[in-house]
């Protein structure tokens, strides 16, 4: 038989009664632990893939592929019939330049993003086109970050983080990301994780020029 | 046709992250409150209740619906406390520690704030594995075998802490009550 112990003199009991009822917690305390439970689950959620904004523009696409896979079969067919072996000439893949879609000029913040003009030659451009997808993703992701924090969401700046950071982890923005996760973070009242993001911070650009706004908004990260 | 409208189709299954976020929610009070009652800085509280809610997610699978929640929460809270704690005291060494503020603030002037911060004073006496057995128990209403499980320790251990944690407790209170804190 398990000795259970005397049970806590009337007094005490009685004391220890005021301490039974749970308080509520004040509606800021309340938003704040929501908001920032709601991020958590947004952010380690799996982005879904990419899609085509409307049923319109997925049968645009598809068309535009099996033209593409027609006019590369019609030259083979042509090239096989003339009989003559010429490998290097077979026709330019036309389908991953029908399937990206072009960027919006105006959407180009800095003349290093530009793109290049439809002038230059053609291996450059298709270069330049590599590069430009990135920074033109970079950029999107970034700017719905900027967006909700600029607008005090700061539970709706971290997905945009996250995912920048699974798809650009050393991306040409990774120091304003930074940044903007520590304010994020911040603004959420995580301020542990705060710190944590803003040391990082520190440590990885120390000669940062967002590294006064980045200790004015979480102090105890230097 | 107009019976079809009137047909609803059935609602939707909550997802595990929204039955987890709806659970979170619905204690969230009690999981602030436990936190204190295990010694919880205030200046901590919003940090380590993400960190239950991180472990309750991460664990939401395997948590068995047929039990009482608030003990598995509390089990969940104690070692996140306990962790948090050790970490504390590694960084009193280093002078980082913030200030505790375990006082009860200016507006807590009335009586029962005067008792309750009392009680909350007595129990930060107590250390944190007899504490977390005597707030179960005594203040939460858990029965011991539902907190040897929670707490994965044998029924035995839960009553021989309990038994010494209100001891503790009774020295405490009456220790305040003698600097006339308590009337």
């Amino acid at each position: 038989m398990i000795d259970k112990g005397p049970p806590l003199p009337p007094d005490v009991q009685a004391i220890l009664e005021q301490e039974r009822p749970i308080p509520a917690l004040t509606p800021a305390v309340r938003a704040r632990a929501l908001a920032a439970a709601r991020a958590a689950v947004a952010a380690s959620a799996v982005p879904p893939p990419a899609r085509l904004p409307s049923p319109w523009a997925r049968w645009a696409a598809v068309a535009a592929l099996t033209f593409a896979a027609g006019v590369a079969v019609g030259a083979v067919a042509y090239r096989t019939h003339r009989d003559v072996p010429r490998p290097a000439d077979v026709p330019a893949p036309v389908t991953p330049v029908a399937a990206v879609p072009a960027p919006a000029a105006a959407a180009v913040p800095s003349p290093e993003l530009a793109v290049p003009p439809p002038d230059s030659d053609a291996p450059a451009a298709e270069d330049a086109k590599r590069k430009l997808v990135v920074p033109q993703e970079e950029l999107r992701l970034l700017r719905q970050a900027r967006a909700a924090v600029a607008r005090d969401d700061f539970a709706a700046a971290l997905p945009p983080i996250a995912e920048h950071t699974r798809r650009f982890k050393d991306g040409r923005l990774a120091e304003e990301r930074e940044a903007l996760r520590v304010k994020a973070l911040a603004g959420l009242g995580r301020r542990g994780e705060a710190r944590r993001a803003a040391a990082a911070f520190q440590t990885r650009f120390p000669r940062s020029v967002l590294l006064p706004a980045v200790r004015r908004i979480s102090p105890g990260g230097e | 046709m107009a019976e079809l409208r009137l047909l609803r189709s059935p609602p939707r299954p909550l997802t595990p992250d929204e039955e987890c976020l709806e659970a979170f929610q619905r204690e969230l009070d009690y999981i602030y409150q436990s936190l204190r009652r295990l010694g919880t800085p205030r200046s901590e509280l919003d940090d380590l209740a993400q960190e239950v809610f991180l472990a309750l997610r991460q664990n939401w699978i395997d948590y068995d619906r047929g039990r009482p929640l608030r003990p598995y929460l509390f089990g969940i809270s104690f070692r996140i406390s306990a962790a948090s704690q050790r970490k504390r005291r590694r960084e009193v060494a280093f002078g980082v520690v913030e200030p505790d503020d375990g006082n009860p603030g200016p507006d807590e002037v009335l009586q029962t704030k005067q008792i309750r911060g009392q009680v909350l004073a007595a129990l930060e006496l107590i250390p944190l594995k007899r504490r977390a057995i005597l707030v179960m128990h005594d203040l939460d209403d858990v029965p011991a075998r539902d907190i040897a499980t929670a707490l994965s320790i044998p029924l035995f251990t839960v009553y021989s802490r309990l038994r010494k944690a209100r001891r503790e407790l009774e020295a405490g209170l009456r220790r305040a009550k003698r600097g006339g804190g308590v009337r």
